[in-house]
């Protein structure tokens, strides 16, 4: 157990993916369950890395959306973390980032954002769930009332996975008057973890 | 005192207005679709012209010609020396990475970033800034150039920490990853740097300021038009970034601000590819009377800007504390 009391509790919930189960290869598994062993110092999210895609859009910290002519900016709160998906012609990935290569089209009231060129690093919860850097993500965002867009997100990844597989969910609009993203420069809250061992003693 | 602050701003502008600027002034900014001057696209800075201005140049805003061709002749050297393959056999080895790695920029006449004072330099600390200097981190000053004491993380600066380089460390350029990106939306602006990565989020809707007892290291920035300038007026800082290159100081001086700080960004447009960019810096706790640096943005439509992992990669932070350990441990008696 961990010395953080009921505020390291994470709350429960019913699931995100289709049909329930992430269909790991057997060896995929077997990585994801290492992960959740040693999830506390082992998460990109303890650690204060940029969460990449798609796990940066349900994390518990806000994000904006700005469409502009320039592309569709994806603003996280999180790290500061930010994903520019591009509206022209498709470009491809340059070297693996973190947040991906990001290549946007409509599809009527659908806009479509195709990810790749991801470096496989980041997880997708903290449960030790994660894909390698041959992920190929496609997420679709829908709004369905002034509110909510509804979020779906195929990955198909066939070193991890022996089939693709979909998450949905509803996003969540800030509807406070005053809503706007504020500093979260996490790294200052994960340089202990990281660091701690080589400060002097 | 926001009075004075105006007119030396104004008096800046004119200033510069009135010297070497390019485009003309009946030049007309592109607009939005929904009417806004365009500003978008990247504008990367250009590394190559010093904070400060030389006591020899005085109120020269402007190099003359010999001036100009001393630095040409600098940054042709520099360039010379990035292109060699390999280092001579007698080089020293360095931790540092390779010099092709850093931009050197294109040589302007532009005397110093600062333009107001006249002088172009950082007006005097009022006597309560020069006793904090003093007695930051029990004498020993703020980190603001790393000055080699490793114990903690903490002793490292935001830059070496990879937390923020703030909003003019942000822009003052560089040696690599100068990358600025202005994106517009109806009510927005976002200004995006690559190095460290900040996309800053700058409402133009007039909504007021967060609570004053909330601060930022990036501060909180309302935008408003005034003609074809983008005004950024930005308020609620920490007081743990500084002004100058990477948000950590300029040479000799820390630069650390108060949450007193307030900075005025102005953008204009004046040609096709040139932003004038311009921001004020005033905090009455820390420096005599505010200042203001002006900064030339070109755009560059091949810049490839670049997801800049910072911290994922921050291999430096282990190994300088890790390396200070090993010191002391080869250092301690037997």
């Amino acid at each position: 157990m961990w010395e953080i009391g009921a505020i390291g509790a994470i709350p429960p919930g019913q699931g995100v993916v289709d049909g329930s189960q992430i269909p790991y290869t057997p060896a995929a598994l077997a990585k994801k369950q290492a992960n959740f062993t040693k999830r506390r110092t082992d998460d990109p999210e303890a650690k204060c890395y940029m969460p990449g895609v798609p796990r940066a859009n349900y994390m518990p910290y806000p994000f904006q959306i700005v469409q502009s002519p320039q592309g569709i900016l994806f603003v996280y709160e999180f790290a500061s973390a930010n994903r520019l998906v591009n509206m022209g012609k498709p470009v491809e990935a340059g070297s693996d980032t973190w947040m991906g290569t990001n290549n946007g089209h409509w599809e009527g009231e659908t806009l479509v954002v195709d990810v790749t060129g991801l470096n496989g690093l980041a997880w997708l919860d903290r449960a030790g769930d994660f894909m390698s850097d041959q992920a190929h993500v496609v997420e679709r965002y829908t709004r369905i009332d002034p509110y909510h867009l509804n979020y779906e997100a195929t990955i198909e990844d066939s070193k991890t996975f022996t089939r693709p597989w979909k998450i949905t969910m509803p996003l969540y609009r800030r509807v406070e008057k005053n809503a706007q993203l504020l500093d979260f420069k996490c790294v200052e809250f994960a340089e202990e973890l990281l660091y701690g061992q080589y400060k002097k003693k | 005192m926001r009075c004075t602050f105006l007119s030396l701003a104004a008096f800046a502008l004119m200033a510069w207005s009135a010297g070497a600027q390019t485009g003309g002034s009946d030049y007309k900014p592109p607009k939005t679709p929904w009417g806004d001057p365009d500003l978008q696209g990247i504008w990367p800075g250009n590394m190559g012209v010093p904070m400060q201005r030389s006591k020899n140049l005085g109120d020269r805003t402007t190099l003359t010609d010999e001036e100009y061709a001393q630095r040409v002749a600098q940054a042709q050297k520099a360039a010379a020396a990035d292109n060699e393959e390999r280092a001579p056999k007698d080089a020293r080895v360095g931790i540092g990475p390779p010099s092709y790695w850093t931009e050197r920029g294109t040589p302007t006449r532009q005397a110093s970033l600062i333009i107001d004072p006249p002088d172009g330099r950082i007006p005097p600390l009022t006597p309560d800034a020069q006793k904090r200097r003093k007695e930051a981190r029990g004498g020993l000053g703020d980190p603001a150039e790393w000055a080699g004491r490793a114990d903690t993380y903490e002793d490292l600066n935001l830059y070496y920490r990879c937390i923020t380089r703030g909003v003019t460390g942000s822009i003052i350029p560089v040696v690599y990853n100068n990358g600025n990106q202005i994106l517009q939306a109806p009510g927005y602006v976002v200004i995006r740097n690559e190095m460290i990565h900040e996309a800053r989020v700058i409402p133009l809707d007039s909504r007021p300021h967060l609570s004053t007892s909330i601060h930022e290291y990036m501060g909180d920035s309302r935008g408003h038009w005034d003609g074809n300038t983008l005004v950024i007026e930005t308020t609620n800082y920490t007081d743990k970034t500084s002004i100058g290159s990477n948000g950590v100081g300029y040479n000799g001086e820390g630069g650390k601000h108060t949450q007193a700080l307030r900075t005025v960004e102005r953008l204009t447009r004046v040609d096709d590819r040139t932003i004038d960019y311009e921001v004020t810096v005033d905090d009455p706790q820390t420096w005599t009377k505010p200042w203001t640096m002006r900064i030339e943005l070109k755009r560059d439509s091949k810049y490839q800007f670049l997801e800049y992992a910072c911290h994922e990669g921050n291999y430096a932070m282990k190994d300088i504390l890790s390396g200070a350990r090993a010191d002391e441990a080869a250092k301690a008696p037997r």
